[in-house]
């Protein structure tokens, strides 16, 4: 296996521009414009079995080519840098480091799309990778290989860094937009969909940072190998897998898709922390269901995952050993989403402080038996709200009710968290 | 048109309807909160959930967000929808005080409603409810943060609908908040709106706080009269004093709202100094006593100068009733002049401006509100027009171009900027040809009637600003009775007493000559000088009709009976102490039936009903309904 996304970087920092490119950076960028139409860009995407690693999985190469190329006005792409999925930090591991191979795949996507304007969305918080965002493009222009007619092949792409002003819901690539636009970061209802009207009402593309770096891998050496580069035949690429938890080593990795959970917690990982056992984990960021022990062997890839009944999401994996309580585990994620609703929709915005004050009382020991009726009842509900941040919230709590039934039972029997018993609880 | 079935009963609607409005037009009411027939769908509440059984789309859907499809089959009984719907009410309720009995909104609460019809009654969430910082949002609009529902209604009406910067959305999560940056009165001319479109209590009309119920109002259809438009309104009256003005939907009119002129500027109409008493020479008498004191006036004038040296004086903001009596009484005592308007340039102004409209060109406000090209022409619209410059704001939104025609038109200066419009000097910059459904607003206070007439002749829509409720019907009474502009008159010596009805003309007008009689229910300098004081009726006192700018006739109906508010009764009249017919200071008439019983006592006929001969038509005219459009054909 080798690392396509990994393999430029320096252990101690950021890789420089002539680094990158005496490593064969900008090759796939001068192949694309010198050899290759923007279809058939588009087309190795699409063969490349890219699927997107912002957390919907959706291929990459099919959203492309929904974009209609013959609406008047501009088109935009837009690099969805927004991670804030607690448990994912793949794409600032990634910008940390290298932020070429996000600036050549925003090139080559540009290209195949036909965008003259592309932005990077960046979190706040993400001060380094923006500042090396930022460097990178000025010597990428500099180099020509960004701005006004790149490499002489008439295509010009301008690339620009906006800094989120923070939330959650940013993320969503809608409420993305509405917040590019200088508007509130609410989501917008679809259709239409962005692709064909986005920002400022034009067609556009919003990818992953993990997605477009990619692409010059897809394009320099060829759909075929990229998807090679996987642990099974179904799966297609690496992926960044973000580790944290109760493991030995936790790091993000980059990883062929479609390695079992357990051989992502044996092997790179280095097994489960002093010598503790695995109970659950979190499959792919906050929002998707538990993952148990009986998950074991089921391959991370995204078809294998939801099959299993979860989503591979980001690839953020959250480790919970034999000693931790499900159900406080459940309320510290319910209370991230509750604070992070945009509060457009009520069951959203009122929905999970309800959900979070259920889990509160079942925790601090004055859970009733309804209670859990009524998370089974939200997690129903929750799923009909305006956007997708609310049925992912209830993701966690629907593992918790399918996997951990006897858990809830218990902290409502016992009335205290049997994980505290023999400390901060007398019951 | 797509058909489809809602609750086992087919329907067809048109092309575009929503789920949500396909079943109200059968007569099914969807809980909905964030949508709104003027504001469209955010699918924000998600209250409106429904069952799709077959279809083009499964499974529960948000009616409000569901364009209407061939082949749908809906069910809102489903007890998916129906647990789905509880549940959303019952998040509502989390936070929502349950301080209905001491609310404004109590009993006309659209969450109420909803929530004992979702039959959420018992509460799961035992923890502390969120709390807000109420706001000072100035006299009129009272803030009640913490009985939001978040429908987001008020921002959408607020910021897109109406064009206001200083209100809208903060915070994110359960702790959204719509108010200002700071304390302070609401900036735009339609706040009130608020009151009205808002689901629950947050916003009331502070100036009918706790004053009434919802059941205890006296109310009735009415029309605005602040301004030409006639917007359709509905007053709300109790103990004999008009507390509030809601908006009513006339889609053709007003659509769903009015402005704040309209809405707050009422209080005259319960001053306990207005016109009560009848009067005469300065002493009360009986409305029955004064009325006799005119007839006897009028004939001893009458005898000394001579039927050509009175003048009978009606007014645009009389209903249309009193000044078609005006022309007869007139006409029965052969007045050397009957009049409507005061000034000679406006006078002409205005008569010409309702010659040019006839049935194909007239254009209402819905018409405005869907035009491609506005050329607004020397008039002020958020002075003289509040609603027209929302229209036009509406017609702006979905792209229409807009010109600001002469050098009276401080469009771009206003409080409020609705619109962008683009300034030229001459009605010949509009580049009207281009357009597929182009307009002119003109107003009649100024010049700019000149370049309309060319314009006229062709296929442009016109809407003149004229100057009060029922100014078309005097235009048309002037021109069918040859009336002459007051101050003409007066030039001409030729006038020594007159009969006032509801007019407004200057004290300096009527230097030298006699006011035999004024009918007014507000002071005005005719009525200060008057022989004999004739109080009337408020338009929300009495039905009539008023004909508003386009030429359509709407007609109002008695809301409140007259006669002074108790709350401002004094130890006079408070706690009464003999029986009588009328409250006090209800001894009065609506200006019609005044001039009818002067009439009667001059020796004419009984007139029950003034709408007779051209205006029979308007007898069986509805209060509810789009009004009756009265233009000639071309």
């Amino acid at each position: 296996m080798d690392q396509i996304l990994f393999k430029h970087n320096r252990p101690d920092r950021v890789i420089s521009f002539d680094e990158y490119c005496a490593e064969s950076g900008f090759r796939a960028l001068r192949k694309a414009l010198t050899g290759m139409s923007p279809e058939e860009v588009q087309q190795a995407t699409i063969d490349s079995g890219m699927r997107g690693r912002g957390g919907a999985g959706f291929p990459t190469g099919k959203k492309w080519s929904f974009v209609p190329r013959d609406l008047p006005g501009p088109r935009y792409l837009i690099c969805n840098c927004d991670e804030m999925e607690p448990g994912t930090y793949k794409d600032r591991v990634l910008l940390e480091k290298n932020p070429y191979l996000l600036i050549e795949g925003m090139a080559l996507a540009g290209y195949a799309l036909g965008v003259e304007h592309a932005f990077i969305f960046i979190r706040r918080g993400y001060e380094l990778a923006a500042e090396n965002l930022r460097r990178g493009i000025v010597e990428a222009e500099r180099a020509g290989f960004l701005g006004r007619d790149i490499l002489n092949s008439g295509f010009s792409l301008s690339l620009e860094v906006h800094q989120s002003a923070g939330r959650y819901i940013c993320g969503e690539e809608t409420a993305l937009m509405n917040a590019l636009e200088g508007r509130r970061a609410n989501p917008r209802a679809k259709p239409p969909f962005p692709a064909v009207k986005g920002l400022w009402g034009q067609p556009t593309v919003v990818n992953n940072v993990e997605t477009l770096a990619n692409i010059p891998a897809i394009i320099d050496k060829g759909p075929a190998w990229w998807k090679s580069q996987a642990a099974t035949p179904d799966a297609a690429g690496t992926k960044l897998f973000c580790i944290s938890g109760h493991v030995s080593i936790t790091d993000c990795f980059e990883l062929p898709l479609g390695m079992t959970l357990g051989e992502i917690i044996d092997g790179p990982c280095g097994g489960m922390r002093n010598g503790s056992n695995f109970k659950a984990c979190i499959p792919g960021g906050a929002s998707t269901p538990y993952f148990t022990k009986e998950h074991w062997n089921v391959p991370m890839d995204f078809d294998p995952v939801a099959k299993a009944g979860s989503r591979l999401g980001t690839g953020g994996i959250v480790v919970f050993d034999h000693n931790t309580c499900m159900v406080a585990v459940t309320l510290n994620l319910v209370r991230f989403f509750a604070r992070e609703s945009c509060g457009w929709c009520t069951p959203c915005r009122e929905g999970l402080p309800l959900v979070q004050h259920i889990l509160e009382r079942i925790e601090a020991g004055y859970g009733e038996p309804p209670d859990i009726d009524i998370l089974h009842e939200h997690v129903r509900h929750l799923n009909h709200a305006f956007c997708a941040l609310a049925p992912g919230a209830m993701g966690p709590v629907d593992g918790l009710l399918r996997h951990f039934k006897d858990e809830l039972s218990e902290h409502i029997s016992g009335k205290c968290c049997p994980f505290r018993r023999d400390t901060t609880h007398t019951c | 048109m797509p058909r489809l079935i809602i609750d086992d009963i087919p329907v067809e609607v048109p092309e575009g309807t929503n789920v949500l409005e396909a079943a109200r037009s059968l007569g099914i009411t969807i809980p909905h909160f964030c949508w709104h027939p003027a504001l469209g769908k955010a699918g924000a509440c998600r209250v409106c959930a429904v069952k799709m059984l077959d279809g083009p789309v499964k499974g529960l859907q948000m009616s409000c967000m569901l364009t209407a499809q061939n082949g749908m089959v809906v069910s809102t009984t489903d007890d998916e929808a129906v647990a789905m719907r509880r549940s959303v009410i019952e998040w509502l309720m989390i936070n929502h005080p349950h301080d209905c009995p001491v609310c404004d909104e109590g009993g006309e609460c659209q969450l109420q409603d909803y929530t004992i019809a979702g039959g959420h009654g018992i509460r799961r969430y035992d923890g502390l409810k969120r709390t807000h910082v109420n706001q000072d949002l100035g006299e009129q609009v009272a803030h009640e943060m913490n009985r939001c529902i978040q429908c987001y209604r008020c921002a959408r009406f607020y910021q897109e609908y109406a064009g206001g910067t200083d209100f809208g959305v903060t915070g994110h999560a359960a702790g959204v908040y719509f108010g200002r940056l700071q304390n302070g009165r609401l900036e735009s001319p339609f706040s009130g709106n608020l009151v009205d479109i808002c689901p629950t209590g947050v916003f009331t009309d502070k100036t009918a706080r706790f004053r009434a119920r919802y059941w205890d109002y006296e109310m009735a259809p009415s029309v605005c009269p602040h301004c030409s438009l006639g917007c359709n309104t509905i007053p709300m009256a109790r103990y004999r004093e008009l507390l509030k003005v809601t908006a009513r939907r006339n889609d053709a009119v007003n659509g769903w709202f009015i402005c704040d002129r309209g809405r707050f500027s009422n209080s005259t109409v319960n001053a306990t100094d207005r016109p009560r008493q009848a009067m005469v020479d300065g002493q009360p008498f009986s409305m029955d006593d004064a009325l006799d004191g005119l007839v006897e006036r009028l004939s001893e004038f009458l005898e000394l100068h001579g039927p050509g040296s009175l003048a009978i004086v009606g007014s645009p903001r009389m209903s249309h009733e009193g000044n078609i009596m005006a022309a007869r009484l007139a006409e029965m005592l052969g007045a050397g002049t009957v009049s409507y308007f005061g000034d000679v340039v406006h006078a002409e102004r205005t008569i010409e401006a309702v010659s040019l409209l006839h049935a194909g060109n007239s254009a209402s406000q819905e018409d405005v509100r869907h035009a491609d090209l506005i050329a607004v022409m020397d008039c002020d619209l958020q002075d003289e027009a509040p609603m027209m410059a929302l229209a036009v704001r509406q017609a702006w939104r979905d792209g229409a171009q807009v010109f600001s025609v002469g050098s009276e038109c401080p469009i771009n200066s206003a409080q409020q900027q609705l619109f962008d419009s683009t300034a030229v000097s001459s009605l010949s910059d509009v580049p009207l040809a281009s357009a597929v459904r182009p307009l002119i607003i003109c107003g009649t206070r100024h010049k700019g009637l000149e370049q309309i007439r060319a314009a006229a002749a062709s296929s442009v829509r016109l809407a003149f600003i004229l100057e009060g409720p029922n100014t078309w019907g005097c235009a048309q009474l002037a021109f069918e009775h040859e009336a002459q502009p007051f101050s003409q008159t007066v030039a001409d010596k030729r006038v020594k007493g007159i009969i006032s009805l509801e007019a407004d003309l200057p004290a300096e007008m009527l230097d030298g000559i006699r006011v035999l009689g004024a009918a007014d229910w507000r002071q005005t300098g005719p009525l200060a000088r008057a022989e004999v004081v004739l109080p009337t009726c408020a338009w929300v006192e009495q039905d009539g009709t008023f004909i508003n700018h386009e030429g359509r006739a709407q007609r109002f109906k008695q809301v409140m009976r007259p006669g002074l508010p108790i709350k401002g009764l004094n130890r006079e009249h408070h706690p009464p102490r003999m029986h009588r017919h009328d409250a006090p200071g209800g001894d009065i008439l609506p200006a019609w039936q005044i001039v009818a019983e002067l009439i009667k006592r001059l020796g004419g006929e009984q007139i029950n009903n003034p709408l007779d001969a051209i205006w029979a038509e308007l007898q069986g005219l509805s209060a509810e309904g789009p009004g009756v459009l009265l233009n000639r054909e071309k």
